[in-house]
């Protein structure tokens, strides 16, 4: 496999700096799906600038469902950009993208939201109490400094990770996507059971009022989680499969048939 | 009370424009010290400022940036409009400005889980705007966000500073059944994008991984980190053994020939 060789050092360290950009276009159907092709365009542009097909489908397949942090994102996108530059086709490409999506966004979340900015905020809010005027702007300067580094670090490790990932293991490249397709279907199932979320609001008397005696009640979403835990929202999400894949249904009926039912179900106190 | 002026809340829209747009950059502008700080600065009264934003900080520590999913309530409720009745209200102390402002900052929240919402039918107008190889306008709709976030923030800032009493009336406009609708959508929508997903990567042979996903997230539940772990353990075994296959075929192959011979 020789591929094209056509990006350099610059072209990664712009799509490392374009992570910035990852949330431009966050919606609730592909989250930063938009912003991921987003990222990548100038890359994308470079590899197959000549050929606007080409272009427009690489930028098409790179718009799915995506969701991860924006300060690892660079390690993925390097990497990605590595392989596309080989020459590899997007469904090589595909299966490692998304299992590195989960468990980055796991890291990602829990040191910058959870880890950096908490210690921050805590040592400059402090600060501010105490009337130093420029306490909001070392806050925001610290914090910038440590996510760009991040950035700057989860990319260049990408590009050398994913060069000489190619190298070495491009005749095993079939069975390497397939087990991470495994690691990314594992993930984005269990994603779609938390991320989605219906619960039954109605809940009725059961047996017959005594007086003196609390009436109990019967939780319908209890007994639902008794049977299975987040069942409403798997079914949903594979009702929504059905509808895309054997109905070929688009996603601007999709969204407004889920409008209008959530209105609807929660108008009528069937879920809150 | 002290009077803003025009240019002033301007000022202060732009401000929150910059501010809530950087929350979608990861740039950590959309938090309560530092917005603030800019209405103190534009106002003059930076130490009021730095009181609200402090003790708001605090109390939405929890909160992160941008985080997918799940929107909390927004920083802008006292970083902008709590900071904005501490200076102009001479009734209002820093603390009571925080619990004043709580009712706009899940406004805001239900304000940005529309942006969200409306703009799930994004992807769709981007598709077809690369059907036409028109990338200038895919660029655009792939923005589109950030857009409505800055228009968003100015409006905000603007008619916080400027009205007051148009802010506080237009929150309670919004009807409660349809916020509360709004709410439950705003729950189902993601599955569409990850039935969109499965309907790429979701090979018959795959089909336990997403049974496997779904239990060790709704029985066991497990982190997202934790259920790629359990992924990969599987995903490794399948690696080695599809790896050592080919080779293990042709060993048999030969001690075939050899066992041949020895007949």
């Amino acid at each position: 496999m020789t591929g094209s060789n056509k990006l350099t050092k610059r072209d990664y360290t712009k799509t490392t700096l374009r992570a910035y950009f990852l949330q431009n276009g966050f919606n609730y159907s592909n989250y930063q799906g938009l912003g991921y092709a987003l990222v990548l365009y100038p890359a994308l542009k470079k590899l197959y600038g000549d050929n606007p097909e080409r272009l427009a489908k690489e930028l098409n397949d790179n718009c799915e469902f995506y969701n991860t942090n924006p300060n690892f994102l660079p390690f993925i996108t390097s990497i990605h950009l590595a392989m596309a530059d080989s020459g590899m086709e997007y469904e090589e490409i595909r299966g490692i993208k998304m299992a590195l999506m989960g468990p980055l966004a796991g890291i990602g979340d829990s040191l910058s939201q959870f880890c950096i900015a908490p210690l921050f905020s805590t040592i400059f809010a402090s600060l501010a109490m105490d009337g130093i005027a420029i306490a909001p702007l070392l806050f925001l300067l610290f914090e910038n400094i440590t996510l760009l580094t991040i950035k700057l670090i989860t990319g260049a490790y990408g590009r050398k990770l994913g060069t000489s990932m190619i190298d070495k293991l491009s005749e095993k490249m079939g069975v390497i996507s397939d087990a991470a397709s495994m690691i990314g279907v594992t993930v984005i199932a269990g994603l779609a059971a938390t991320f989605v979320k219906m619960k039954v609001a109605i809940t009725f008397a059961a047996g017959e009022a005594v007086e003196g005696v609390t009436q109990s009640t019967v939780n319908l979403q209890a007994m639902l989680d008794k049977v299975a835990p987040a069942l409403l929202p798997v079914l949903y999400t594979v009702l929504m499969y059905y509808l895309i894949k054997k109905k070929g249904m688009t996603t601007y009926k999709l969204v407004l048939i889920t409008v209008v039912l959530g209105i609807a179900l929660s108008f009528f106190g069937i879920l809150a | 009370m002290q009077e803003i002026t025009f240019i002033q809340a301007v000022l202060i829209g732009l401000w929150t424009a910059f501010c809530y747009s950087g929350m979608l950059w990861g740039i950590f502008t959309n938090r309560a010290i530092v917005l603030s700080f800019g209405v103190g600065l534009v106002l003059g009264d930076l130490q009021t400022a730095l009181q609200c934003g402090a003790i708001a900080e605090l109390a939405f520590m929890g909160f992160g940036v941008g985080a997918g999913g799940t929107v909390p309530p927004n920083p802008i409720g006292p970083g902008i409009i709590g900071t904005l009745m501490a200076i102009t209200m001479p009734e209002v102390t820093p603390e009571s400005a925080l619990s004043l402002s709580i009712p706009f900052a899940v406004a805001i929240q239900f304000l940005q889980t529309a942006i969200y919402t409306v703009r799930a039918g994004a992807p769709e107008s981007a598709a077809n705007a690369l059907a036409k190889h028109n990338f200038s306008k895919f660029r655009l709709h792939a923005n589109l966000t950030v857009v409505l976030f800055a228009l968003v923030g100015f409006a905000l800032g603007f008619l916080g500073a400027f009205s007051m009493e148009t802010l506080n009336m237009l929150v309670t406009l919004i009807p409660d059944w349809l916020l509360k609708g709004l709410t439950v959508a705003g729950g189902m929508l993601p599955a569409i994008g990850f039935a969109m997903i499965m309907s790429v990567m979701l090979k018959k042979e795959f089909i336990p991984f997403a049974l496997l996903g779904y239990i060790l997230a709704a029985f066991f539940g497990l982190p997202v980190i934790g259920i790629a772990l359990v992924g990969a353990v599987f995903a490794l075994k399948h690696y080695f053994d599809t790896e050592n296959a080919p080779l293990a075929t042709a060993q048999a192959a030969v001690q075939e020939e050899e066992q041949d011979d020895w007949i």
